[in-house]
């Protein structure tokens, strides 16, 4: 009884940690993205509220949520509002996967800093993916705006081409790993002393343009193109609302699929790997943190990645963006998968 | 000289009987009865090589009979030759949209204007107004107040039932404005529905660069048929040419491309120059100056074109590199002529005054470090993928489309028609500098791209050799005409009591945007009889819809923004 009573504490409070974090960081995200970009663009960007616009989201969000609600005439108010919970919550869920470091003592009990090691993590991680295009499509439809629907009409054409391209890319890790748990994947990488990555460069690379195309980045971002769509399926929605649809797909998808990438690709909170090898930790004076340090910056990197593209590169055409999902990536991914079942046998070795 | 021999037509008098040929410095016309007419300007086109339309209108003259005077002007690129078809109607006129596409917008507008109505014409709605209007603005006989028939009851008297006493209780009498349910009657008129939906894109949208109103009818993404409705910036500029002084119209050429005033400045003040016969008499340093202040205009206006095209396809950051460096072109600007956007700069004789102390030194920083700028943007787009991509093969003019939609400017030039009227018919200083035209070869978005990012740099050879010509010159050297009898011609800055004797004549500048045509009819006396602007834009335009056929929504904003068209321009 008494170990049930403490599990659910601690799986609580791990919710509660995660939450926070994600959404904490999500909102300040937007205040580094704002950073990132103005400074490509050779200006300071945010500076009056707060120490270098230090607490601008905070003014963001207060403005925001103190705006007139608004909904378009004729819509259906209950999905609608529906639509909002869809995108939120599948995509704060896949943090339940995320491992974000190795497994430590507290106190004489063993805590995975994960919300659940399920075995069958990633396959979770991929159908709250697939969620998103819900969300989506009921944003665009119970609108009633022909701008709305177009947008949401071209995500989703996105996100179902996109999905298949993100699933069959990410088959390469499982095969060398053998497991579709999340902190198997990561512990396996650290056993074999290899980041899947180097055996993986072009799955990776698949991963990360998919990754782009499922969160709407430049330059998959048609579905908000603001010169043909002025903000896509977003258009009909006002104030926290609208600011909510953002908060997701730019900053808590990116984020966690960004971190599944480094749990698949770059060996989760393992520090520098030499293939075959070991690890070089130069990290080491700062002892059971490093782990935590250097699967924080993994994460950051990637996200400044996608940031870098989001703020140099133009955009491609609907058409184009479902070409090359179904005619380039797709068939790249089948080659690599048999390349990998090839010489998977010799990495279990 | 730009204008046609009276020789070159001679052997027609046989062919049509009554044509009578007119030849004069600042004109050259074809006066023809309006049952021939179509069969001369068929002739003109097919067998002369008069092939590019570039505008028709009518002049209003209430008390003659017949009534209306029709002009036709038309170009021949190849011999660089120009002549004005004229004809005289009481009310109808047959339609030239089997010769020139272009012809259809410009009838429309006429009847728009005049009531003049077109046999043959396949869409004859109104241009401007809406369907429900009743008259016809450009007539002699349209007061210039409007007709104040309607009564528009404020927001607060019809939903809280106010009735404002006192002072605040004026009489709200209006000129007729379109209701909603006139826009709907416009809107269900243009487009007869063949698929899906239809998409109101604009007018008030940020894809159309400002406020023009498109109706897409989708089927899917697919655009299956597309119209433009114009008028939303519609200001009657042609009319109130009619009632101000030849200086006070300046300041409403400013206004109609906003985003390069200084070109649009000097398109008129050297119209009214070559109709006065003192082009001669304009002193160097004046043709210098506005020509040099006309290239960084262009400079200026294509950096806004190059940064919001960026921006339609998704790259914001060139959007505010290129603002960056028209910021400081802006400064320069406001520097030497003392505003930023509507400047007025000059003068029917010369320019306002003379350039500032230092001018000349900053306008060589800005030349010098200017080419980097742009080698940097290039190097971010011109071979990127993804930029090739949404450009390469998309919105494909052919040389023939040139001449059958009256498209000038950049859009003629990157299709391989190198009409350019500061080669053809320098204007200014344009004779005196040397500079290449840039010309495309597919005639696509891509390479229309690329004319304007040359054009650019064209643009800073030639303020670059304006400035070493007036370094050269002395500080004291004069900036303004000197009228060589100032009882019969008087010429001043403030252009008060120019008279123009009676005489007509069309003439154009090259524009950012296309060519600027004024045609402009004199009676004689202070103010013009008629002016007939042809606005590069419009006719650029009007080959939107045909580009749009079977493109995607995500092409619109490339192709239109390709066009670069300027609503200020084309409403006037």
């Amino acid at each position: 009884m008494e170990g049930v009573v403490f599990w659910l504490i601690l799986t609580l409070v791990k919710i509660l940690v995660i939450l926070a974090i994600v959404l904490g960081i999500g909102a300040y995200l937007t205040l580094l993205e704002r950073k990132v970009a103005a400074h490509i663009q050779r200006r300071p960007g945010p500076m009056v509220v707060g120490w270098h616009g230090l607490l601008q989201p905070l003014a963001d969000g207060l403005k925001l949520i103190t705006k007139e609600d608004l909904f378009p005439r004729y819509g259906n108010r209950f999905l609608y509002n529906l639509a909002l919970v869809m995108a939120l919550v599948p995509a704060a869920l896949v943090f339940a996967v995320v491992p974000f470091g190795p497994e430590f003592e507290l106190f004489d009990v063993k805590v995975k800093p994960m919300l659940t090691d399920v075995n069958v993590g990633l396959l979770l991680v991929f159908a709250f993916g697939s969620m998103a295009v819900f969300a989506i499509a009921l944003a665009g439809w119970a609108s009633n705006s022909k701008y709305a629907l177009i947008g949401s009409m071209r995500k989703a054409g996105i996100v179902v081409s996109y999905e298949v391209v993100i699933t069959f890319a990410v088959m390469g890790p499982i095969i060398l790993a053998g497991t579709l748990s999340t902190y198997e994947i990561v512990q396996k990488q650290i056993q074999q002393e290899l980041w899947y990555v180097w055996l993986q460069p072009l799955a990776f690379v698949v991963y990360m343009f998919a990754m782009l195309a499922e969160t709407g980045r430049v330059p998959f971002d048609v579905q908000e193109a603001e010169a043909e769509l002025v903000t896509g399926f977003t258009v009909e929605y006002g104030g926290m609302k609208f600011g909510l649809f953002p908060l997701v797909e730019w900053y808590i998808e990116v984020l966690s699929l960004s971190a599944i990438a480094v749990v698949l690709f770059l060996g989760g909170w393992s520090p520098i790997n030499i293939p075959f090898l070991g690890f070089v930790d130069p990290l080491f004076f700062l002892g059971p943190f490093s782990p935590f340090l250097w699967f924080v910056l993994k994460v950051s990197l990637l996200f400044l990645f996608v940031l870098w593209l989001h703020w140099t590169l133009p955009r491609y055409r609907i058409d184009q963006i479902t070409e090359t999902a179904w005619k380039v990536m797709l068939p790249i991914t089948l080659v690599n998968i048999v390349l990998t079942a090839v010489f998977a046998p010799l990495v279990w070795e | 000289m730009p204008w046609a021999k009276a020789e070159d037509f001679r052997d027609l008098t046989q062919r049509f009987e009554g044509l009578v040929l007119e030849e004069k410095p600042s004109i050259t016309a074809l006066h023809v009865q309006k049952a021939k007419l179509l069969e001369l300007l068929r002739v003109l086109k097919q067998e002369k090589g008069y092939k590019l339309f570039l505008d028709h209108s009518v002049v209003d003259f209430p008390d003659k009979d017949p009534r209306f005077q029709a002009f036709y002007v038309l170009y021949n690129v190849d011999e660089r030759k120009r002549v004005v078809v004229k004809t005289w109607t009481e009310g109808s006129l047959p339609s030239v949209e089997g010769l020139w596409f272009a012809g259809k917008w410009a009838e429309r507008e006429c009847y728009d204007m005049f009531g003049i109505r077109y046999e043959g014409h396949e869409n004859l709605v109104r241009a401007f107004m809406w369907e429900t209007y009743q008259h016809y603005p450009l007539r002699k006989d349209f007061p210039l107040e409007g007709y104040p028939t309607e009564y528009l009851p404020s927001l607060n008297e019809v939903v809280w039932g106010e009735s404002l006493q006192g002072l605040m209780n004026y009489d709200r009498m209006h000129t007729s404005v379109p209701t909603l349910e006139d826009l709907e009657i416009t809107e269900r008129k243009r487009l007869q529905k063949k698929a899906q939906i239809v998409l109101n894109w604009g007018p008030l949208h940020p894809g159309t660069h400002g406020t023009m109103w498109f109706l897409f009818d989708l089927e899917g993404e697919r655009v299956y048929q597309c119209d433009v409705i114009l008028g939303q910036l519609h200001r009657g500029v042609e009319k109130l040419a009619e009632h101000e002084m030849y200086n006070q119209f300046l300041v409403y050429t400013d206004r109609m491309d906003y985003l390069s005033a200084l070109c649009s400045n000097q398109a008129w003040v050297v119209a009214v120059e070559r109709l006065l016969g003192i082009e001669e008499l304009v002193p160097e340093k004046a043709k210098y100056i506005r020509t040099m202040m006309a290239e960084l205009q262009r400079i200026n206006s294509h950096l806004l074109w190059l940064g919001t095209y960026a921006l339609d396809l998704g790259a914001i950051t060139v959007f505010l590199y290129a603002f960056k460096e028209r910021e400081k072109l802006m400064d320069i600007i406001e520097g030497i002529t003392g505003a930023r956007l509507t400047i007025s700069y000059t003068r029917i004789g010369g320019v306002r005054m003379d350039l500032p102390e230092g001018a000349l030194e900053v306008i060589k920083a800005f030349v010098k470090r200017f080419p980097k700028e742009l080698a940097e943007w290039e190097s971010m787009l011109s071979r990127n993928r993804i930029w090739l991509r949404r450009n390469v093969g998309v919105g494909v003019i052919s040389k023939e489309e040139v001449y059958f939609y009256g498209l000038t400017g950049p859009v003629a030039r990157g299709s391989g028609v190198p009409y350019d009227l500061r080669k053809f018919e320098p204007y200014d200083a344009y004779g005196w500098v040397d500079f290449d035209v840039p010309v495309g070869e597919n005639g696509d978005v891509y390479d229309r791209y690329l004319v304007r990012l040359e054009e650019m740099r064209q643009s800073l050879r030639i303020v670059e050799q304006c400035v070493s010509a007036l370094e050269r010159m002395p500080k004291s050297a004069p900036f303004f005409a000197e009228s060589p009898d100032p009882k019969k011609l008087k010429l001043s800055l403030d252009g008060i009591g120019l008279k123009v004797p009676e005489g007509e004549t069309y003439s154009s500048g090259e524009n950012p945007r296309g060519e600027l045509g004024f045609y402009i009819y004199s009676t004689g006396g202070v103010k013009p009889y008629r002016v007939k602007i042809r606005p590069g834009s419009m006719y650029n335009l009007c080959v939107y819809p045909k580009l749009m056929k079977d493109r995607v929504v995500a092409d619109a904003v490339a192709i239109l923004a390709s066009l670069d068209p300027v609503v200020g321009e084309i409403d006037r």
